[in-house]
């Protein structure tokens, strides 16, 4: 514990004399990951300029937004240090539960069952892993299962067709100029930011992801943390399951498949660390925004969809080797200043 | 029996090779009681699977018929083999979500070369193929210092793009009869896939508890800065471990290939989860450092005979979905309140 306290004081000393250096390093990332982006769009807008006409464009910022904002909630988990595998099963099922409450209710109550279901799954998952010990990783891998059963129960397996015009508009409508979703996504963002970083609660997840000893040391209630960070991964995905039926106005129990790696990879990209402790929701948000521009460009140039694997999976490998050499670099930077 | 006095005695050699105290004349005047305690607590999946079969063999005619038995083994094979793979790694405090990718591309790299190469050079690509695939796993992890969970998440995305890549997206018919002997055949009446299981299951067991790397993979698991701080080679253990996992999950891509004869890039999907979920759910810890293949190897059998069951019942497979899901957490539930229940008492 002592030493951790000396690290954590290490690197506040370092700020003074090596503190370009390391802002630099903590910025490469970034900075790869918009230089990537950059490149992207200005190839693919040669090889067809369809890619960066309005109508595509539209699309993209779509799918951002309907990523992105699952993929905030996991930063939250992330920055906690764990992981929500259910986020796919809770969108399937908040995605139906709005679909089917859409034919016999309004917009907005079907709307607010799907988010208060998706809430009660996380509030679900934190109690297991908080109060029935079970490590995150395997109560998330159970919920998903049972959870998506229960989507494909619900909907018994046959796609339900949305009829409600005003529900699918959603999506096109834009306010003051800005496309509706991309004003969801931003305002979602902005709470969360400043929920994460202006509230107590905020740094008691930063706190917990880097060190749980120390948090319950500290006295913090690990417990009510844990359940309330599930919760909003939950209500996120559910937000997300909301976004996508509105999008599609046709839903299944098999969607959202596979959510669960694109969403941790938007958060890994995004600059996050997997070492937890620290969450960038910004660089989540252009981490959901890099994989959907490539997933919209594959299907433009109509390359086969695989090659969406093989960038993903090279840009995390890409991104991490990153991180991981920023924290070599402190970590010799703090050496050098203890010996010296 | 006999089997595991062996093991003791050679762990009890390591024990005093390692100047610890062996209690010897503990293990000697353990009552009958004591024994049958400590395998109850060590083996709950174990005592799990045999009421779970003993249920299923009461309430249900057809369950236990040679052909359903059989097919619950063999079936129990695909996730299993993969599985004992995986409990090195989780026990070493590592995790592998890249075994679908090596499941797919081994799988259709036999298949390839079989028609042209001859059965033998066909599986041995395969099977080094694995190996191979385990060594970039293990070097990404290591040497780049990137976390197990989205290395492996990387890595199993490239691979699988390659599969797609060379496979056109098409499936590879597999005709060699060798290997549909393995993966649809029996031997005196036992599937081949099971006793494939049971042999890895031994050997990785064996390995575990008298050899070095066992010991090793355990104390890197429990605490890797004390490892490293004695002076072992880390990365290279932790390594061999993901290699150990990547030439069990070739094997199951080729057994698996020769039970479908054929194979495609979708052929190992929810492998990396269900593996995993075989061997915690057999009682190896997510946190590392503690690990039973025996646990493992009941694992799968329990995760196979409940999908048995359920569709013996006539349960529709959305149900599977919601089974599955409650027993992963009512298992750890369980292990978790046996280690408060321990701790407090």
């Amino acid at each position: 514990m002592a030493n951790a306290q000396a690290i954590s004081k290490g690197t506040k000393n370092e700020k003074g004399s090596n503190g370009g250096v390391l802002k630099i390093a903590q910025q490469a990332q970034n900075l790869s990951v918009l230089l990537f982006l950059v490149l992207l769009y200005v190839v693919v807008g040669i090889l067809n300029p369809n890619y960066i006409s309005g109508d595509n464009l539209a699309n993209i910022i779509v799918e951002t937004a309907i990523l992105a904002v699952v993929a905030y909630g996991m930063t939250f988990a992330i920055a906690m240090g764990v992981f929500d595998l259910s986020v796919g099963s809770i969108q399937a099922l908040c995605a139906s539960v709005v679909a089917t409450m859409l034919m016999t209710h309004g917009i907005i109550t079907s709307i607010g069952i799907a988010l208060v279901v998706g809430f009660l799954i996380g509030i679900v998952n934190g109690v297991l892993i908080s109060k029935l010990r079970v490590p995150a990783f395997v109560a998330t891998l159970g919920t998903m299962s049972v959870v998506r059963g229960a989507a494909l129960l619900y909907t018994d397996g046959v796609s339900i067709l949305i009829k409600n015009q005003s529900f699918g508009a959603f999506n096109t409508r834009s306010i003051l100029g800005i496309p509706l979703p991309i004003m969801i996504a931003v305002v979602i963002l902005i709470v969360l930011w400043a929920i994460f970083k202006h509230t107590p609660f905020g740094r008691h997840i930063a706190a917990v992801g880097g060190n749980p000893n120390a948090a319950v040391a500290a006295g913090l209630n690990v417990d009510r943390i844990t359940i309330i960070v599930f919760g909003i991964v939950g209500l996120t995905a559910a937000f997300s399951g909301v976004m996508l039926s509105s999008q599609l106005m046709n839903v299944t129990g098999s969607m959202g498949m596979g959510l669960e790696m694109n969403a941790i990879a938007a958060v890994v990209l995004g600059g996050t660390s997997m070492q937890g402790g620290r969450g960038s929701l910004v660089g989540t948000l252009v981490g959901a925004f890099l994989l959907s521009s490539i997933s919209t460009a594959l299907d433009i140039l109509n390359i086969p969809s695989f090659f969406q694997y093989l960038a993903t999976g090279l840009l995390l490998i890409g991104a991490l080797s990153l991180d991981s050499a920023r924290r070599q670099l402190i970590k010799s930077l703090l050496r050098r200043s203890a010996r010296t | 029996m006999k089997k595991i006095k062996q093991f003791n005695a050679a762990e009890n050699a390591f024990l005093v090779e390692d100047g610890l105290s062996p209690e010897q004349d503990v293990k000697e005047t353990a009552s009958l009681k004591s024994i049958l305690l400590k395998l109850l607590n060590e083996y709950t999946i174990v005592w799990i699977v045999i009421l779970t079969g003993l249920i299923l063999f009461i309430s249900n005619e057809h369950f236990g018929t040679v052909g359903n038995l059989t097919s619950v083994l063999r079936q129990s094979a695909f996730v299993g083999i993969g599985a004992v793979g995986m409990t090195f790694v989780i026990m070493g405090g590592g995790i592998d979500l890249s075994v679908p990718g090596i499941v797919s591309l081994t799988a259709v790299i036999g298949a390839f070369l079989m028609p042209v190469a001859g059965v033998v050079v066909g599986l041995l690509a395969a099977l080094l193929c694995g190996i191979f695939l385990g060594l970039i796993n293990g070097m990404v992890i290591m040497r780049l210092k990137i976390p197990p969970f989205v290395a492996t998440l990387g890595t199993g995305y490239v691979y699988l793009s390659i599969v797609f890549m060379i496979t056109n997206e098409q499936v590879v018919m597999v005709n060699s009869p060798i290997i549909l002997n393995v993966g649809m055949g029996s031997l005196l009446g036992i599937p081949i896939p099971f006793i494939i299981l049971i042999a890895c299951t031994l050997l990785c067991s064996f390995l575990s508890k008298c050899s070095r790397y066992g010991r090793l993979v355990r104390s890197i698991g429990s605490s890797l800065n004390a490892t490293r701080a004695a002076g072992i080679s880390v990365n290279r253990v932790t390594i061999f471990s993901y290699m150990v996992l990547g030439l069990l999950t070739a094997l199951t891509g080729v057994i698996l290939s020769g039970y479908l004869s054929s194979a495609n890039g979708n052929m190992g999907t929810g492998y990396d989860l269900n593996t995993i979920a075989a061997a915690v759910v057999g009682g190896t810890s997510l946190q590392g450092g503690k690990g039973s293949f025996v646990g493992t190897l009941a694992g799968a059998l329990f995760f196979s005979m409940i999908s048995n069951a359920l569709d013996l019942f006539g349960v529709g497979s959305y149900w599977q979905y919601v089974a599955t899901g409650s027993v992963i957490i009512f298992a750890i539930t369980l292990d978790g309140l046996k280690a408060k229940y321990k701790s407090h008492a």
